[in-house]
């Protein structure tokens, strides 16, 4: 055992050795995230194409079993992308259309804007709305808030597609479309989460107006 | 070293650690009989030109922390005098059992052929990884050979191409291009990892770095053409190449039925660094 030990200490202080698979730190902790993210790519998708269809108020039994992080993550990153490169196509094409003169200029403060704004947003009122839910007496759970609203960024990123199109009343249409679709998603199935309890509905509208008032920040940030 | 040590050795171990020592000795004679190994550490001896080369990748085979600054002199000493037996010993004999097979003495080597080795392990792993030939003998050569100097050349590179071709914030657009790459990298990784899959930390980060060779050459050719149409060409053909060398290494990491999962975000962080190319101005 000694000289085990006397060999680990003469290689041990040489520094970055080659990561093994099962590596000391990161085994232990990726393990216990794993579960979020114990989806296939079908589920994904139909957890998707139900995010478009608010008036089922039935997506939190679709993911009771199985919540997963990863529609949060890459759906938030997706929009603050879409955000960032059509937020400076879309400023072109509107200058452009005002005044013919105008050249692409390209303002990487998007992204830090974008990024900034869909994370904060998208961590923290699932965060808050828990809270609140849990104070007033509900049983909620963190995990499915969280899935819930990174499944309902997915209209905004289709909608910031649509939004390339540089007439003003087209995109104010589109925007508020799209805000309404995802806040009823948000708020019909916050509804049938709390199981009609009256007093609990203020969260609710609270809920819907919040996804509105990020689409018309969306809105403003094109 | 342990010779260093105040506490007094117990019997065993000190036997132990002589055939220890024995044993490296005869790996390092037999490898190259130049060097005559001695024992005492290696204290820092500014005075004397060995021609040690610090190889530039910490990561792999001389993972020397405590060499003497003297060392980054000596790249203006192109051959190298007789090195004298008192220093390299005790790095040298923790070159060798690194698992890169049987060490040269790198210690001793001109400053070139270090980096000759280094630079034809950077261009053998980037026609592994960038140019697959799917007749090639052994597929799994770039895997074990990874390096982490590739990726930091490339993503460095692509950096400062983007922050040349822009006309105002440089200093932003170097800094967005080389936090999206180098994130990007790890957070890839990360969910390969957590959706399962097998990989390994490192290997994949070199992978990665290597797929951004066409990038590279694309944001080369944007930089001295500014031309919108050519552009969205170049810049689609060489996103298409890098999604095309990553795939295979990352759909055989996961779960056949998570490939997507797995591929989406790579073709997400090509297509946002495609998308820096094509609008830096």
């Amino acid at each position: 055992m000694d000289i085990k030990l006397r060999c680990v200490g003469l290689t041990g202080t040489e520094g970055f050795e080659q990561q093994p698979a099962n590596g000391w730190k990161g085994m232990f902790n990726i393990l216990s995230y794993t579960q979020y993210f114990d989806v296939d790519t079908d589920v994904v998708v139909n957890r998707l194409i139900s995010s478009l269809y608010p008036n089922a108020g039935d997506f939190f039994s679709k993911i009771d079993a199985n919540p997963d992080l990863y529609g949060l993550i890459w759906i938030s990153t997706t929009l603050v992308f879409v955000l960032a490169s059509f937020g400076n196509c879309a400023t072109y094409l509107m200058e452009k259309h005002t005044d013919k003169t105008t050249s692409w200029s390209f303002d990487v403060n998007y992204m830090n804007v974008a990024a900034g704004s869909i994370y904060g947003y998208a961590i923290v009122v699932p965060l808050a709305f828990y809270f609140l839910l849990q104070y007033l007496g509900s049983k909620p759970s963190l995990v499915q808030f969280w899935c819930l609203w990174g499944y309902s960024f997915f209209v905004f990123v289709l909608a910031s597609f649509l939004l390339l199109i540089p007439v003003e009343i087209l995109r104010w249409i589109i925007i508020i479309l799209a805000g309404a679709a995802s806040a009823c998603f948000v708020a019909f199935n916050l509804k049938s989460h709390i199981e009609g309890r009256a007093d609990l509905s203020l969260t609710v509208v609270a809920a819907f107006l919040l996804q509105m008032a990020l689409a018309i920040f969306i809105k403003s940030k094109h | 070293m342990s010779h260093g040590d105040t506490i007094p050795l117990h019997q065993s171990s000190q036997s132990d650690i002589d055939e220890i020592e024995n044993l490296i000795h005869a790996s390092v004679q037999s490898s190259s009989a130049t060097v005559l190994p001695a024992r005492p550490p290696s204290p820092p001896r500014a005075s004397i030109p060995i021609s040690t080369s610090p190889s530039p990748s910490p990561f792999i085979s001389s993972n020397l922390p405590p060499l003497p600054p003297s060392n980054q002199k000596v790249p203006s000493v192109p051959s190298a005098p007789p090195p004298p037996p008192l220093p390299s010993s005790s790095s040298s004999s923790r070159v060798a059992p690194t698992g890169f097979g049987p060490a040269p003495n790198t210690l001793t080597e001109p400053v070139w052929d270090t980096v000759k080795r280094d630079l034809s392990r950077i261009v053998s792993n980037l026609k592994l990884v960038v140019f697959p030939n799917p007749y090639r003998e052994d597929p799994g050569k770039a895997l074990r050979d990874w390096d982490l100097w590739g990726p930091f050349f490339f993503i460095v590179f692509l950096g400062l191409a983007l922050s040349w071709s822009a006309s105002v914030k440089k200093s932003e657009v170097f800094a967005v291009a080389f936090a999206l790459l180098a994130a990007g990298a790890v957070i890839l990784t990360l969910n390969v990892l957590l959706l399962g899959g097998h990989i390994i930390f490192f290997q994949s980060l070199s992978l990665l770095g290597y797929c951004l060779f066409p990038l590279d050459v694309g944001a080369i050719v944007c930089m001295l053409k500014d031309n919108v149409i050519l552009k969205v060409i170049v810049v689609s053909v060489t996103l298409a190449w890098s999604s095309w060398a990553a795939y295979p290494f990352m759909s055989s990491a996961v779960n056949p039925r998570r490939k997507a999962l797995a591929l989406y975000p790579v073709f997400l962080m090509y297509v946002s660094v495609g998308f820096l190319i094509i609008a830096i101005d």
